[in-house]
């Protein structure tokens, strides 16, 4: 497949917005999933639109807040929202798939890890949760990301809850044969629930994906929204303040990707959103200092904040735009690719510590960016030789703590249950179950191919069968 | 014009980026790249398409990179975009029948991509939209 761009032909994204349309292909691969003996399904908004049609509930629509607020999924909507996220996670991730070793992290053992981790102990971290702030706090939760910014109370942390913690969790299991399809299925119920009234709570339209509206995470309130914009510096291309602007936004994100084991919780962005002038908006949080983690140290040595949020303002008719997609896991891409000469203006936000009010967030003037970015830097290079130096296995629990408790880190911090989390419920430990699985999944291929191959493809999303019950967990421990 | 390897490109840009060819193996020939000053010299050839590896080389100003995994939504492809890094990303030799499949590829295509571009003087041509070169200067 090549697609060709002329840059300066007029923008024809808004056309991706239309009913009828199903939206570019960003690759030539297929999905088939549980969907066998099916036509496979496509990426991006087609595979949205079929996976709609395909559902045996009203999951994939657009839901109530009443829907949202009951406690229990049926098991068809369980079953849909699998097939769903399955889809979801081999769009946006089949290709990155492709990756290979990291030279430095040993991501898909750690990745492995935390995956079953999350799936065997998260259920009862937000069942307790969810008891203590009511359902309608969850969608509170979500909500307030409505009125902030540089909060991981975001698109990638929010679908984590399901796509990895239920999704991927359920699938490494399945795999490993420790569980059967139709066990833990009110433990499933239980993650799913927590992610649907997150994700219903902040986007409000009845969806809770952005893959379902188009790909667009479009969450901020106007008013709120109109204090950043106000904010927005002009760019001129090839000018010192653009090199400045993009060189920041590059440097800051590629520290977050490093203070995060090399995944993609450092870095979220919301949009598009169109401005007066026709031009598009992309507010993009970078979060360059995670007081949990302990390496982190090099970063507040530097007196780096916890988040940096860039609002990016692009020229789309210069760009001679086709599609953009501000995908789930809060990450941007469009055709043509290569958007960053189209920046035409910006701004730079400083979030101190993940609750600093936002009249105290402050702003950074792109020609006071040179101090800024030497920090980041100093730091990118100070965490790189303490990473390079840490042991593999070091290296594989500090990259499975990133995902294990990082996922829902946010979450509990804003329901005020993380420190009882850490204290009381021992968030922090490694399930004994775990440990042990810390050496079977280095057998065989289990964690490089095995696992990869599985949730890649979707065929390790087993489907829970007809004789399964809301209310089963798993009660024995047998063959 | 001699092609020697291609793969995806990572993003458009007319940049065409010239230099020896260093293949980069672990992060302590990384940070001896970086000691020695010679960075700027180099298109750098890493195996995988994770971005941490690369960390400080992309800080500090890498021109370009080859990649023999990965593609435009990895790490490393997303972050050579916003550097504006001139990225191709799996790239195989034209010589060669050999291809990176995920899981199923053993040492020798990657020993086989880092014996016919290594020490080679290069120019990545990455315009197309879908492809990039690794020209013969």
């Amino acid at each position: 497949m090549t697609l060709q761009f002329e840059p300066g032909q007029k923008a024809t994204y808004k056309d991706r917005y239309t009913d009828a349309d199903d939206g570019l292909r960003f690759q030539d691969l297929e999905f088939v999933g549980n969907f066998v003996g099916q036509e496979p399904l496509k990426d991006g908004i087609l595979g949205d639109k079929v996976q709609k049609q395909r559902a045996k509930s009203r999951v994939l629509e657009k839901v109530s807040r009443e829907d949202v607020l009951k406690d229990q999924f049926t098991i068809d909507e369980l079953n849909d929202l699998n097939n769903y996220l399955a889809w979801n996670i081999w769009d946006v991730l089949v290709m990155r798939a492709t990756e290979g070793v990291s030279g430095m992290i040993p991501r898909q053992e750690y990745e492995i890890l935390a995956f079953m981790h999350e799936f065997y102990r998260w259920p009862e971290f937000l069942r307790k949760t969810t008891d203590q702030v009511g359902a309608a706090g969850i969608l509170d939760i979500g909500a307030s990301a409505r009125r902030e910014i540089g909060t991981k109370i975001n698109a990638v942390h929010d679908w984590c809850i399901g796509a990895v913690g239920f999704g991927m969790g359920r699938c490494g299991l399945l795999a490993l044969e420790a569980i059967k399809p139709d066990d833990y299925v009110e433990e499933s119920n239980e993650i799913l629930k927590f992610m649907q009234r997150v994700l219903w709570g902040k986007r409000q339209d009845g969806y809770i994906l952005n893959s379902q509206d188009r790909y667009r995470g479009r969450i901020h309130d106007a008013d709120f929204l109109e204090t950043i914009t106000n904010q927005l510096e002009e760019l001129q291309p090839d000018s010192p303040d653009h090199e400045a602007f993009t060189r920041f936004n590059a440097a800051a994100e590629l520290l977050s990707f490093l203070d995060h084991f090399d995944c993609r919780l450092g870095l979220g962005d919301t949009g598009p959103y169109e401005l007066p002038n026709g031009n598009i908006l992309i507010l993009r949080d970078l979060f360059t200092n995670e007081a949990e983690y302990h390496w982190s140290d090099v970063c507040d040595d530097e007196g780096l904040p916890h988040a940096y949020t860039l609002a990016i303002e692009i020229d789309p008719n210069a760009m001679g735009l086709q599609e953009i997609r501000v995908n789930d896991i809060a990450t941007t891409f469009t055709r043509p690719k290569n958007y960053i000469p189209y920046i035409v203006g910006g701004a730079v936000f400083a979030r101190e510590k993940w609750d600093t009010p936002m009249g105290e967030v402050r702003n950074v003037k792109i020609s006071e960016l040179g101090p800024e970015l030497e920090k980041v830097q100093r730091a990118t290079l100070k965490l790189y030789r303490k990473v390079s130096t840490m042991s593999r296995r070091e290296l594989i629990w500090a990259g499975h703590d990133v995902y294990y408790f990082g996922m829902i880190l946010p979450h509990l911090r804003k329901a005020g249950t993380w420190d009882q989390a850490v204290n009381s419920w021992q968030i922090k430990e490694v399930d004994q179950r775990i440990a042990n699985y810390y050496y079977d999944i280095q057998k065989r291929g289990f964690a490089q191919e095995t696992v990869p191959l599985k949730i890649f493809s979707g065929s390790g999303y087993l489907p829970f069968g007809e004789g399964a019950d809301i209310r089963s967990s798993k009660y024995a421990w047998l063959f | 014009m001699t092609v020697l390897a291609e793969g995806f490109n990572a993003f458009e840009t007319a940049k065409t980026p010239e230099g020896v060819v260093k293949y980069l193996g672990s992060p302590q020939d990384v940070i001896a790249l970086l000691s020695s000053g010679k960075l700027k010299e180099h298109i750098l050839l890493v195996r995988g398409g994770t971005t941490t590896f690369l960390s400080p080389a992309l800080s500090m100003g890498a021109i370009g990179i080859i990649t023999m995994s990965g593609a435009p939504e990895s790490h490393l492809g997303i972050l050579s975009r916003e550097f504006q890094t001139p990225c191709v990303m799996t790239a195989h030799l034209t010589s060669s029948d050999s291809r990176y499949v995920v899981g199923a590829t053993d040492d020798a295509h990657f020993e086989e991509i880092r014996q016919g571009l290594e020490g080679k003087r290069v120019r990545l041509e990455v315009s197309d939209s879908e492809t990039g070169r690794v020209v013969a200067a």
